[in-house]
């Protein structure tokens, strides 16, 4: 270990530190007289509004009649780089349905927010949503369940697919 | 005139066949690429799909490969543009009423359809009617699910209950675009053959109900291994991941058991997944079975028995369900270092052993009887069974050591056999699955150890006519098991060679190697062609 010493007998730092300082006396002087330009937020009992399109926490979209929009197709978890998502398929009753989750799992904190599982989808079954503000304390279950992705209290009985199987059907698709 | 050959020239390579044979066998024989749905080498020729296009020289039109024999001199070309449009336009009408089911069709990944519209599809169908709909998600018997809509009428199926299982349930109704296959009024697809048409099935129109929507087939890595169900020996695949086995599918093998395989054998994967096996080895004294253990430390501690035991006192107890390396390792063991000569062969298989259904299955449900066999004549062993019964009765034998059968299901006689094991002063029960009846069975004192099933260890098993066929190692399922190799070696009482392969010999080992390996051409085409499993 070595320690190097230097004698700066140069005071020419002098100018640089008074105008950074007025800079910040300029900023502290607008923001008393304007309160309402001031950028800095009192989180958490102010929180800033993030646009619709902000990709936060995911979505499962929602047919028509409430039930989950989703296939169990897998092509998320397949293209999924954190293999963060788990999806246990099964039989549904309607042979027109045929196959849909039992299970859909994610893992939040594997979750990288990549968006690759929206882009995947090709029923428009899964979504980023706006929403972020997600804290845990001790205890909290960060692997969101199949109930908790689609219908949290936050949605108001879920988001509605754009893609709908009536309209699919008419199409001929 | 037989063994005359004829010339032809495929794609500008010259190869000579055999006299009446296709153009289309002639290019599968020699790795030469065509697109085909209804031909199958199993199967009678049907010339349905009219995909298998080829131009010959003279012709002025394409024709199909798999209805038209190579002749003498016969030019023969597939890679022309004229026949990848036959076969892009022909692969379009294919898919007029094709619905776009593949993120949910358990097909996909494997599907025909898939893999040829990579290569010869036209990108922009031109199709403006609507899709035809048919019955979706039938039930066609115990085994099978049959959506018309996909299916694409290549008639493999119906041909195979004609021709191989001759149960003739399918058939195709109606005519043109309401033609679908169906069963007759009243009947099922009941058969012990029936899962083959699920497999000869070229797109998703026949799933498994076994395998249905368990996985994608992209998270499934397979491996070639010989089927333990019964005494044939059907060469076959075994498709499994991390968590375990998944399916079974049967490999070519013309020797053995052709293109096909049993229903039964497709069942055996499951004594295999972790649910059904012995996990770890475990005690019984006292009246009450002990805290689990490891499996070698278990073995360790019944070779102190083995040693402390006089040479009549030790019995040993095979079936024909184990490998021909662990016969003569645990034969080796207590022939040659306990010096017993009581080594008794469980067979309850005996008195059907001949039974023979025609095609594949046979009453002997042990896939090593004739390995079994001749390892004991080898070490000049014959005893009865009845020897072991008053043995036990008389308490003559004290230390009796049963390697159990790995699929238990196909012995019908376990728990009076458990009963009959637990008369001795000590039973060493080898197994790889759960004994069952063994919890509950009066025993002395015992020790459990779990034993490797066949897909986890390297091996040979000799068929019913003495095909002597080697596999090796798919998976490892229960990881702290022992092979019987490492079972006969801890028992007399040695330790385990642990062998260190070196890093350079890792990276170029057969195992890493694959002949269906895709190329970075088709990787380009599609990243997901290739497999792309999670292990």
């Amino acid at each position: 270990m070595s320690v190097v010493t230097k004698e700066n007998k140069n005071i020419w730092y002098l100018p640089g530190v008074l105008t950074g300082m007025w800079i910040t006396l300029k900023h502290l002087f607008k923001n008393l007289s304007n309160k309402k330009q001031m950028l800095t937020l009192n989180y958490p009992e102010e929180k800033y509004e993030y646009s619709s399109r902000f990709k936060g926490n995911h979505i499962l979209t929602v047919k028509k009649d409430g039930a989950i929009r989703c296939t169990a197709c897998m092509l998320c978890a397949t293209n999924c780089p954190a293999e963060c998502i788990t999806i246990k398929a099964s039989e549904h009753p309607d042979a027109h349905v045929e196959k849909y989750p039992i299970n859909y799992e994610i893992d939040m904190l594997r979750c990288v927010f990549c968006g690759f599982c929206e882009e995947a989808c090709p029923v428009d079954a899964i979504r980023l949503g706006p929403e972020w503000q997600t804290p845990g304390i001790k205890g909290t279950n960060f692997i969101y369940d199949i109930n908790h992705l689609a219908y949290r209290p936050q949605l108001k009985g879920g988001v509605q697919s754009a893609v709908d199987d009536q309209d699919r059907l008419k199409a001929g698709i | 005139m037989s063994d005359t050959k004829v010339k032809c020239t495929i794609n500008g390579t010259e190869l000579e066949v055999k006299p009446g044979t296709t153009i289309i066998q002639a290019m599968t024989e020699n790795a030469q690429r065509i697109a085909h749905y209804c031909w199958h080498p199993g199967l009678s020729i049907a010339g349905v799909c009219r995909l298998c296009m080829v131009e010959i020289e003279g012709n002025p039109r394409v024709q199909i490969a798999c209805n038209t024999l190579v002749t003498e001199g016969m030019k023969i070309n597939n890679t022309s543009e004229k026949v990848k449009d036959a076969v892009k336009w022909g692969l379009d009408f294919h898919l007029i009423n094709h619905p776009l089911d593949c993120p949910i069709c358990d097909q996909a990944g494997e599907c025909g359809l898939q893999d040829q519209y990579m290569e010869y599809g036209k990108y922009n169908p031109e199709m403006a009617e609507s899709k035809q709909k048919k019955h979706k998600v039938v039930d066609l018997g115990p085994t099978v699910v049959l959506d018309s809509e996909r299916c694409i009428l290549c008639s493999r199926c119906v041909r195979f209950t004609d021709e191989v299982s001759k149960t003739n349930e399918l058939g195709i109704f109606n005519r043109g675009d309401h033609a679908e296959i169906g069963t007759h009024d009243g009947k099922k697809l009941d058969n012990k053959y029936s899962l083959n048409t699920v497999d000869i099935c070229p797109v998703g129109a026949l799933t498994s109900k076994d395998f249905r929507f368990k996985q994608r087939v992209w998270y499934l890595k397979d491996s070639d291994t010989v089927c333990n169900g019964c005494s044939t020996g059907c060469n076959v695949k075994v498709y499994f991941n991390k968590e375990g086995l998944f399916r079974v599918k049967p490999k070519t093998n013309q020797n053995v058991n052709g293109h096909w395989m049993c229903d039964e054998g497709r069942d055996i994967y499951k004594f295999v997944n972790r649910d059904n096996r012995q996990l770890k080895g475990r005690k019984y004294g006292n009246g009450s079975w002990h805290e689990e253990g490891h499996a070698g430390v278990a073995a360790k501690d019944a070779a102190i028995f083995l040693k402390g035991a006089k040479a009549d006192e030790i019995a040993l107890v095979l079936t024909g369900q184990n490998t021909n390396e662990e016969y003569e390792a645990l034969l080796n063991t207590f022939v040659n270092i306990y010096k017993t000569k009581n080594i008794y062969h469980w067979w309850p298989h005996e008195a059907q052993a001949e039974q023979f259904d025609g095609l594949l299955l046979r009453g002997d449900k042990n896939p090593n009887t004739a390995g079994l066999k001749q390892a004991l004549t080898k070490h000049g062993i014959s005893t009865k069974w009845a020897d072991l019964e008053s043995g036990l009765k008389s308490g003559k034998i004290k230390q009796l050591v049963v390697i159990a059968p790995e699929n238990v299901f196909q012995y019908k006689d376990l728990a009076q056999k458990a009963a009959l094991f637990g008369q001795a002063e000590h039973l060493i029960l080898a197994t790889s699955v759960k004994f069952p009846g063994i919890e509950t069975a009066s025993l002395k004192t015992a020790t459990l150890i779990p034993l490797k099933s066949y897909i986890e260890k390297d091996g040979t098993f000799v068929n019913y006519k003495g095909d002597v066929q080697k596999f090796k190692k798919a998976t490892t399922v229960v990881s702290e098991a022992l092979t019987g190799v490492e079972l006969a070696h801890l028992l007399a009482g040695q330790s385990l060679k642990i062998e260190v392969v070196p890093t350079a010999d890792l990276l170029t080992a057969e195992s890493n190697t694959r002949k269906d390996q895709v190329t970075l051409d088709h990787r380009k085409k599609n990243e997901f062609v290739f497999n792309r499993g999670r292990l």
